[in-house]
Order: C-alpha cells, then sequence, then structure tokens
C-alpha cells in the first residue's frame, strides 16, 4: 500500500474502512477517498482503454478535468462516462471499466493500436465512402460503434431529480482562498449570497496543495474552519457544496447541478440531484485554475499525472501514487510538489526542467541541490516506455546527451490556465497573455467579476489588492489578508509544448487529447490539409471535443498550431467553450417534468364515468378522451366502432364534447370583431342563432372552424377544436391588442368552466324531452342551429341543436361541477331508446360519412376554404377578415390546387387506408404523378364498405371520374372520384 | 435565459414570455385593393437582422398583453421595452455594437474569436 499517515489527513476517516469491486474484484479504501484514491491506494493504475486505438491508461488527474479514468458505476443504474477522480466510493459500490474486451487487461480492441498509422485524421469520412452508400450505416459504422467509444448506455433507468429556483444578488463560483475571502467580506452586508463549491469541502488549493504555510498566522486549516463557520453563521450566506456550475447563461443565469449523494449509495425514492436554476445580480468567478500537460512520446502511459494532481493524492486523499516519481515541468507549479516529496519524505528520483538553470526558482533551485534530487535543466523528456505501464523515460540534456531514466511514475506540469470556462461562456473576452502563456479573462460581458487564478492573477501577494480593487463596488471593508507561502508567490514559465521523439516512427505517438486519441501527427496532417483554422481544426481532429473538453490540453493545441502556422497565439484565437462545463445527466435537467409529470392530462368533469364505463382513451393533445367504448373485453375497436356508429345512425348517442376550447367575446364592438376574425358574416344573424364557422390565417389557409353562438351583438360564445384553443384565444387576444385596438372587445377562455353533452341519433328528442321536461324540443320552437338558456334543477344550462354527425342533436353546455349529474341523467332516461355512449373513432367515422372536415386531418395548413368547396362561408360582402386578401393572390386560384373530394374503391370489398397516394395510372412507375392522398378514411355500417375523403389536384373536376389509390406494397386499387358527402345529402336528418 | 421587463408587471423570467417576431408591421388596410405583392410581403416577409431589432413579446403566461423591445440580436441585450401604442424609438438612440466585417460585436457575441 503506497500510503502516507493518515492520522493528519482530515479529509479521510481511515478507521472506517470501506468495500467496493471494480471489474468484479473486491478493494477497500477509506471514507473520503474517490474511486481513483482507493484504487491508488491499491497500487492499481490501469483504469481504462482509450477512445480510438485502446491503449491502456491510467489516472491523469485527480479533479473534474480527467480525460482517460471513466468508468462505468454499475451499483447506480449503469451510470457510464463517470469520473473516477471525482466519485466518491461508498460500500458495496460496484464499478466496470470501459471500452474494454475481453477484460482490462487483455483488450482484443488494442490491435487498433498496431493498426494506428492507417487511422489518421479523417480516416473515417475519407475511408468509408464505399462500395455503396449503405454500407456505412449498415456495416461500417455498427463495427466502429462497438469499437470505438465510452460507457454503455443504462437498460433500466430512473433517477430522481428536483430544479429549485434562487434569486440572490451575488453569486461566488468557488469556495477556494479567493472564494472564502470573498464571501468572508460580505458578511452581515445587505447583500445575499450564495457560495458554490464543487467539492464536499471548501478550501480549495489550501486543502490540495502544500503551497500555502499560513493564512492570517492560523494552519490553512484552521483558517478554513473558521472562516466557513463564521459563514455559516452569517444571515447572508448561503453553501451549496457537492454543487457544480455547468452553465453561465445570459443574464446572470447560472445553472448548477448538485449531488446529493456523495459517498453514499443514492436511495430509490430520494431526490439524487437537484438542478440549481440561479439568477444572480454580480457573479463572483473564484473557480481557480487548471493544469496543462505537455506532448510527448508517449505522455499517455498509466504512470504519467499531472504535478498538482498527484500533490492532490497526497495532501487531500493520503495516497502517494508512487515513491519514486520523477517530475518534469517547464514552470514554476512544479515546486510546491517537490516540496511536499521532500517533507513527506519521498523525494523525487529526478527532477527535469525545460528552463535553464537561472531561470528556475533559486528557492526551488537550492531544495533541490540541498536534497541531492538528480536535476536536468535546460533538459526534456523525450520519451515514456513501458508495457501497460511506464518503466523507463529518455530524457535529453542540455548537452545534447539522451540519459535513460528507469521509473514507474512522471509527474507532469505545462503550465496552468485560468479556469475560463464559465467567463467565456457569460460571453466574456479572453486575451493571451504572452507572460503567462495562457488565455486570460480580459473584458467581461455581463457583470462578472473574477478572482485568483481564474482571473489570471497568479501572484500570491496580489490577493489582498485585487480582492480590494474588484470588490469596492460592494462598499465591503478592505480586507488585509495575511499569507506565508512555501513556494514562490510568483508564477513563472517558458514556452513548451511539444517535445519531438528521439527516433520518429509510424507507430510515434505523442497525444495532444488523451480522451478522443488525438496525436500532434493529426494537428499536422490536419493543417497540411487545410485545416488551419482552430474551428475547423477541433472538428476534424476531434481535438478536445471528448468529454472532458480538452480541459488539460486544448491549450497545448493552441500553442502547437500558432507554431506550426507562426502566428501569435491570439491570431490563433480559441475555439468557443459552450455549456455545459461538465457532463450533467440527462435526469437532472428534466427534473419533475418526467414520466408522469412530462405533460399535464388534462380531464373532463366526466372522465370517472369513462372509466367506470370501460372506456378506452386516446390522447388529444393534453386531453385524455374516449375513443370508444367496448361493451365487454373481447370486443376489437373496429367492432366497438361500427355497433357504436350503427347504433347513433338507428337510436342515438352521446358524446363528452367537454375538450372543445370554447371561448366568450363581449363588448361594445364584438360584432365588429367576430366579423374581422371569423370569413363569415354574423351582422344579419338573430340574437339565439348560431352558425358554423371558419378562421383563417393572413396566408388564406384554414387554421380553425367551430360553431359561433351569437347572444347579441355584444356578446358571443365561440368553440374552437380540442387542440386549437389556446391558438384561437392568442389569435383573437393578438388582433384586439395590436392591430384593431380602438374596438371595445375582450375575451375570455371558458373551456374549463363548463362541460359539453352531444346527443344525437333520430330518438334524441325522446330522450331530451324525458330529461328536460320543461323545454319544447319541436322543430317550430327549437330549430337547427339556435340555442337556448334553461335552468336544470337551479344550474344554468344551455342547449345548442347542432350536428357533427349528420343526425338530428343537440348540445348541452352545463356548468363544469353539474356535469356528471346530467350526463348520467341522460344516461339512465335514454336506456329505453337504445342510448349509447360512443367515443371520438365513432365521431370520427360519423362525421366523415357527413363530409364534414377535421381541421389538421382533413387540412394541413395549406388548403384554402375554397379547396374545402365551402365558398358559401365567405363572408363575400365583408370589405375584410384575417386571410381575405390572401383568398384572391395568385396562388390560391389556381386551377390545379389540392381539393377535397370523396373516394370510393370501385370494388366495394377493398379496402383503403389514411396517406395512401391517389395516381392516375394503374401501373406504378418511377416516378409517378401524384394527385393527392387519402385523408381520412373508415368503414362505414350504412354503406357497407370502405369510403374516404382525400385532397387530390384539381380535384373538384375530376368528381365522376376513376383514378387509383397505391399501396405500400406498389399495387393499385381502383377508385371513384366523388362528392365529399357520403350520407344524408338533402341534410334532411338535420332539421328532422 | 433573458429577464424581461413587461411593461405591466416588471421584470420577470423570459420563459413567461412569447416572441411575436417583427414589430410595427402595419396590417395593409383596405385589402382587398392592394396587389399581391404588397399583401405577400405583409404576409410572408419578416426582418432577422443581426444587430438592433425591433420586435414584438407578449407576456403569455402573465397578463397576456403584447408590447414592443428593442434587442440586440447579436448580444441579446434588451436596449428598450415599450407599450404597443407607444412611438418608435429612433435607432440613432441606440448604440449599435455591430462593427466587425461579418456582424459581431468583439464582445458578447459567441463568437469572440473570429476577431482580428
Amino acid at each position: 500500500m503506497s500510503e502516507l499517515n493518515l492520522t493528519d489527513n482530515k479529509f479521510i476517516q481511515f478507521h472506517q474502512k470501506i468495500g467496493f469491486k471494480f471489474d468484479g474484484v473486491k478493494y477497500y479504501g477509506y471514507k473520503g477517498d474517490t474511486i481513483a484514491s482507493a484504487l491508488l491506494r491499491n497500487n492499481l493504475k490501469l483504469i481504462g482503454r482509450s477512445f480510438k486505438y485502446h491503449r491502456p491508461r491510467g489516472f491523469y488527474t485527480c479533479g473534474i478535468e480527467e480525460p482517460n479514468a471513466l468508468v462505468q458505476i454499475i451499483s447506480e443504474y449503469s451510470e457510464p462516462n463517470t469520473r473516477a477522480t471525482i466519485k466518491k466510493i461508498y460500500e458495496g459500490m460496484e464499478i466496470e471499466s470501459q471500452n474494454r474486451w475481453p477484460s482490462l487487461e487483455t483488450d482484443i480492441g488494442s490491435i487498433n493500436n498496431i493498426f494506428s498509422p492507417v487511422f489518421p485524421a479523417g480516416f473515417y469520412y475519407k475511408t468509408f465512402m464505399g462500395p455503396h452508400k449503405n454500407f456505412w450505416k449498415k456495416i461500417y459504422e455498427p463495427i466502429i460503434r462497438k469499437a470505438a467509444g465510452l460507457g454503455k448506455p443504462p437498460k433500466e433507468f430512473k433517477a430522481v431529480s428536483t430544479h429549485l429556483h434562487h434569486n440572490v444578488d451575488i453569486t461566488i463560483v468557488g469556495g477556494g482562498l479567493n472564494g472564502l475571502i470573498a464571501a468572508k467580506s460580505l458578511i452581515d452586508t445587505k447583500y445575499s449570497v450564495l457560495l458554490i463549491d464543487f467539492d464536499d469541502q471548501l478550501g480549495g488549493i489550501l486543502n490540495n496543495s502544500n503551497k500555502v504555510l499560513s493564512v492570517n498566522n492560523q494552519t490553512p486549516m484552521d483558517w478554513i474552519s473558521e472562516t466557513v463557520k463564521e459563514i455559516e453563521n452569517s444571515k447572508n450566506i448561503k453553501i451549496l457544496k457537492n454543487t457544480l456550475v455547468t452553465t453561465y447563461n445570459y443574464i446572470n443565469h447560472l445553472i448548477a447541478v448538485e449531488d446529493k449523494f456523495v459517498g453514499s449509495r443514492p436511495l430509490k425514492d430520494k431526490v439524487n440531484s437537484t438542478l440549481h436554476k440561479i439568477r444572480t445580480d454580480q457573479v463572483i468567478l473564484c473557480n481557480g485554475h487548471i493544469e496543462r500537460f505537455l506532448s510527448f512520446q508517449n505522455n499517455d502511459l498509466p504512470g504519467i499525472m499531472l504535478c498538482s494532481s498527484f500533490e492532490k493524492y497526497m495532501c487531500r486523499y493520503g495516497v502517494l501514487p508512487s515513491k519514486e516519481t520523477v517530475i518534469f515541468s517547464n514552470n514554476s507549479n512544479s515546486e510546491s510538489l517537490v516540496f511536499s516529496l521532500i517533507k513527506k519524505g519521498f523525494k523525487p528520483k529526478a527532477y527535469i526542467d525545460s528552463r535553464s538553470g537561472e531561470n528556475i526558482e533559486p528557492d526551488l533551485f537550492d531544495l533541490i541541490r540541498k536534497n541531492d534530487i538528480p536535476l536536468y535543466t535546460n533538459s526534456q523528456i523525450k520519451g515514456a516506455y513501458g508495457n501497460k505501464k511506464l518503466q523507463k523515460i529518455l530524457v535529453e540534456d542540455s548537452s545534447g546527451g539522451v540519459n535513460e531514466i528507469k521509473t514507474d511514475f512522471l509527474c507532469l506540469s505545462g503550465g496552468i490556465n485560468p479556469d475560463v470556462h464559465l467567463f467565456t461562456q457569460s460571453k466574456g473576452l479572453l486575451d493571451w497573455d504572452e507572460k503567462d502563456l495562457t488565455y486570460k479573462p480580459a473584458q467581461a460581458f455581463q457583470p462578472t467579476i473574477t478572482l485568483g487564478s481564474a482571473s489570471g492573477q497568479f501572484d500570491f501577494n496580489a490577493i489582498n489588492k485585487e480582492i480590494n480593487e474588484k470588490l469596492v463596488i460592494f462598499g465591503i471593508k478592505p480586507v488585509q489578508i495575511k499569507l506565508e507561502l512555501n513556494t514562490s508567490h510568483k508564477f513563472k514559465i517558458e514556452k513548451l509544448w511539444e517535445v519531438l521523439p528521439q527516433k520518429q516512427t509510424i507507430w510515434s505517438k505523442s497525444f495532444i487529447d488523451l480522451q478522443n486519441d488525438v496525436t500532434t501527427k493529426d494537428i499536422r496532417q490536419a493543417i497540411s490539409e487545410g485545416f488551419d483554422r482552430i474551428e475547423h481544426l477541433k472538428r476534424y481532429t476531434t481535438n478536445s471535443m471528448g468529454t472532458d473538453q480538452g480541459k488539460i490540453s486544448s491549450i497545448n493545441a493552441l500553442g502547437i498550431v500558432s507554431d506550426l502556422l507562426d502566428k501569435k497565439v491570439n491570431e490563433v484565437g480559441t475555439t468557443i467553450y459552450r455549456p455545459p462545463y461538465a457532463p450533467l445527466s440527462f435526469a437532472a435537467i428534466a427534473g419533475r417534468n418526467s414520466y408522469e409529470y412530462y405533460d399535464p392530462e388534462r380531464k373532463s368533469p366526466i372522465h370517472n364515468w369513462h372509466i367506470t364505463n370501460g372506456a378506452v382513451f386516446e390522447d388529444v393533445v393534453q386531453w385524455k378522451r374516449p375513443w370508444y367504448f367496448p361493451i365487454n373485453k373481447d370486443e376489437t375497436m373496429d367492432e366497438a366502432v361500427q355497433r357504436e356508429s350503427k347504433n347513433v345512425r338507428e337510436n342515438a348517442g352521446v358524446l363528452d364534447g367537454s375538450t372543445l376550447g370554447k371561448i366568450e367575446i363581449k363588448g361594445r364592438d364584438a360584432l365588429a370583431f367576430m366579423n374581422l376574425i371569423y370569413t363569415n358574416s354574423f351582422s344579419k344573424m338573430k340574437p339565439g342563432t348560431s352558425r358554423y364557422a371558419l378562421m383563417l390565417g393572413e396566408d388564406g389557409m384554414v387554421k380553425d372552424d367551430g360553431i359561433i353562438c351569437k347572444i347579441s351583438d355584444e356578446h358571443f360564445i365561440a368553440t374552437t377544436t380540442t387542440g386549437g384553443a389556446a391558438t384561437v384565444l392568442g389569435c383573437m387576444e393578438e388582433y384586439a391588442q395590436t392591430e384593431w385596438p380602438n374596438l371595445n372587445v375582450y375575451m375570455n377562455s371558458i373551456t374549463e368552466q363548463y362541460a359539453t353533452i352531444n346527443i344525437s341519433g333520430p330518438k334524441t328528442r325522446n330522450i331530451i324531452e324525458k330529461v328536460f321536461p320543461e323545454v319544447n324540443f319541436s322543430n317550430e320552437a327549437f330549430p337547427f342551429m339556435t340555442f337556448q338558456f334553461h335552468e336544470y334543477e337551479d344550474t344554468p344550462i344551455r342547449i345548442l341543436r347542432a350536428s357533427f354527425t349528420g343526425e338530428m342533436g343537440y348540445e348541452i353546455y352545463v356548468p363544469s361541477n353539474q356535469a356528471l349529474k346530467i350526463w348520467e341523467k341522460i344516461i339512465s332516461f335514454g336506456k329505453e331508446f337504445g342510448l349509447m355512449p360512443y367515443g371520438t373513432e365513432t365521431m370520427h367515422l360519423l362525421r366523415a360519412e357527413k363530409g364534414y372536415i377535421i381541421v389538421g386531418q382533413d387540412t394541413d395548413g395549406s388548403i384554402t376554404p375554397l379547396d374545402l368547396g365551402l365558398d358559401w362561408m365567405i363572408g363575400k360582402s365583408k370589405k375584410d377578415f384575417l386571410g381575405k386578401r390572401s383568398l384572391i393572390r395568385s396562388d390560391t386560384v389556381r386551377k390545379d390546387r389540392k381539393q377535397l373530394v370523396g373516394i370510393l374503391p370501385t370494388n366495394k370489398n377493398e379496402k383503403l387506408e389514411e396517406g395512401q397516394h391517389i395516381i392516375l395510372d394503374k401501373e406504378i412507375k418511377t416516378p409517378t404523378p401524384m394527385l393527392g392522398h387519402i385523408t381520412s378514411c373508415y368503414q362505414s355500417p350504412t354503406l357497407g364498405h370502405n369510403f374516404a375523403l382525400a385532397v387530390i389536384k384539381n380535384g373538384q373536376s375530376l368528381i365522376g371520374t376513376k383514378a387509383f389509390a397505391s399501396t405500400p406494397e406498389l399495387k393499385t386499387i381502383e377508385v371513384e372520384i366523388v362528392e365529399p358527402i357520403f350520407y344524408d345529402k338533402e341534410n334532411s336528418k338535420l332539421a328532422s | 435565459m433573458l429577464i424581461i421587463d413587461c411593461p405591466y408587471c416588471g421584470p420577470r423570467d423570459q420563459s413567461e414570455f412569447s416572441n411575436g417576431g417583427e414589430a410595427h408591421v402595419k396590417r395593409p388596410d383596405g385589402s382587398a385593393e392592394i396587389g399581391d405583392r404588397e399583401w405577400g410581403e405583409y404576409v410572408f416577409i419578416r426582418a432577422n437582422p443581426k444587430g438592433i431589432f425591433y420586435e414584438r413579446w407578449v407576456h403569455s403566461h402573465g397578463c397576456r398583453k403584447w408590447f414592443n423591445c428593442v434587442r440586440d440580436t447579436s448580444t441579446d441585450e434588451i436596449l428598450k421595452i415599450y407599450k404597443i401604442d407607444e412611438e418608435r424609438p429612433k435607432l440613432d438612440s441606440f448604440k449599435n455594437n455591430v462593427k466587425t466585417p461579418s456582424g459581431e460585436p468583439n464582445l458578447g457575441s459567441g463568437n469572440f474569436t473570429v476577431k482580428k
């Protein structure tokens, strides 16, 4: 066990042993361990296979920037692509490595590494082109998908997450040194503050390294716990731990995910993660920096790690990944690792720096000399070698000689980058710093403040000045933090992006993106092929397109490109950092809007009766509507619909029409308004009468239809289609407010206030006279298309005589809370007359027999009233209405427009289908000109055969001719084109 | 996600609103007399500029009132919100950020790296 003395580590509870399984083998770690630290504790260095070449990979980092160590958590619905470097272990956790078969040690896919010379950038685009276009979809892609990739998607899944909204004055992202100082200075101010940290421990670099010796004469640990206590006790600051800010939107809108089960198994019935949606006046970004790596031959071998990560494993997790490590650096960030190693008594095996002796920090230089650590200045690592683990490295020293060093571990530092992801998501501007060799925040676009290394301020001695300057807008008392350091306070670096190998072979690989297996050779090739713009290069090579977004490597790629193109890095630019900062699960985003809460369900007030009576339901937008009412469980839908339809034609049927949209329109100018909204003219209508009306879009196309009841010139009630209710109301409001604000008119939805009960069939009058004995339903007293207000047991109701089935019928509008009572009464009184409930399918069949259209089924937004043969509905004398002018556009008056017709099969035994094309020729040739298609098709119990409605070109003049309907089997059925009405052409039933 | 300052309700989250496209597009009067082209332009043609844009919004999950808004479409900055019956504010009363050849302001646009 490579373990440090854990008694002085406050983050790991070494008395609490935790057992977990990795690839079926049981290991032990301690409470507080991540998967990575626990496996390193067990001396396990191989964690996964790479994406493309299946090369063995180890832990490269100790945090969210990890490119290699992605694992599948079997014990959590098999959650894939979890970063082992941040996921904490718990008792009984089961983990599997990814992208290997049959096992991590022996992976068949690693043969790709041998064939790698033939897999350069753009390989797939170039190679898998032929011999036939189907080859990609059917053969190449499935094979490649199986071989390349990340984890497997979970099969069964039910995560629970919830969303939480915050409105605060200030949000501090990152609870490290700067975040804590900023939060402390805001204690008991007038601002409400949210302090967010991804870790379960606040303190950041103070916990993860030995850079700082003391803060205000306290040890860093004491200072942190005192400060955190003060913040926790304050009334205005809330701390969110285990919470990662993934997104920084306009306007100061942050999205953060909180893991509710860090270090324990998620409970099934508890919220697993919370998505925080934060709106804030000011954001303070203190999210620190990320260390870069360096490119040289085989820089991906297990046993290579970033310097700061090695130190974090020591300080934070009490694990020593290796007792004898070599360090390779081009900057001062490696100093604190050297210090930590010496302090713990494991001095590095060698220290290699690309800088010359006089450019290395004097403190570091003395430290190395004093401890007799072999020092190579002006030197570079030419390559790393080993079988599935690092075994030796080659070092080119200042004289040009190549030395071999045997080692099992190598720590790298290629410089540090401010973590600018969130800053650039906020659309702030970056600028390249020639001295520190990195992009730094230059100009904020939103009210954003960056502090500390997140702002590119790498000097510990400048902390007070920066905070006091930047936070002065909050009127805080100036802070005076006294820091004592173990290492140099300033950051120094010399340019080095890549070391070219000693011997270049076709198998040589210097990686620039570990997760996506992109090599520096791929970058060169992309540039030589002309992909020299950074956004093109990224997509061609897939550099920095993995789940880690190239956090440790994307700046290196820019450096290499700028050298190759001989341009300044600022001219090369960066690719855009897009949200999210790190992957977050769909479950967290979906939150409560999933499963049964995905979409609201709307139910009619009679819904429970339908359930009791065995209705099968159909979704009509958000509504649940009875589709049909089978009399027993053996009755099929077809049988039920034939029975229900026949019964309406012979006796009577009752339909729950409550879902129809209902809009009440009132006002002095209501009449003028309705005349403008609908095609019909309502001027000559008598109060108490109603009219079937069409609503068009300004393009002249049918948008909705319904029945308009005129109570007076100043009061109308309109019905709309079930799906169109919200749109029609929205359209009325829009025109009332924006085009005709001079009209005094108001409208409101009354859809849910009233239920609608439709009775129709030849025996309707017998039934309804029994239910409402005081109402005179005779033809003279209650003619077709009129309505009356009545009272039923003190309930005000409106009865409308109208029909959508072709039979005589009434619609009863009743306040929703009284609907069930009246419905049940109708059902019980109707029994002796053979009354049966019917569903939407029967309604569709009956209306189609009568040739009544359904907007959205027989029309599709490209059909005018003229195409439907509804010329009579257009108020020609009206000066204007929605879409009127469009009806005489050159396109809408075309002769060959698609028009509504009826279709009957010549052979009455043939069955037609909705969607079938109508063509002229019996034989199907390619291409076959298409006349149109069938929009509605049913088997009529009355006719005894199939019939259909269709929209076909020039249809009205083709009536009486023959055509063919094509089937999916490329056969044709001979059909007759007829008038679109199949039942009671004389309308004698409606007024009977 | 914008914050939109509804002139009737005050600042609210964008999710409460719906966008209504270009503002100040007047519906032609006496529509039977005007030509196909003029009518067609009213029905089908809308501006979609990069930069300053006069547009309509409706507080659809709130007071359901329509109002007008001036927004820089390249940065999403809302420059002015005014009631539907108020006069159209003059363009030169807003600072136009769009300077670069591709029409990208160097700050606030997604494509900041394209700048020279």
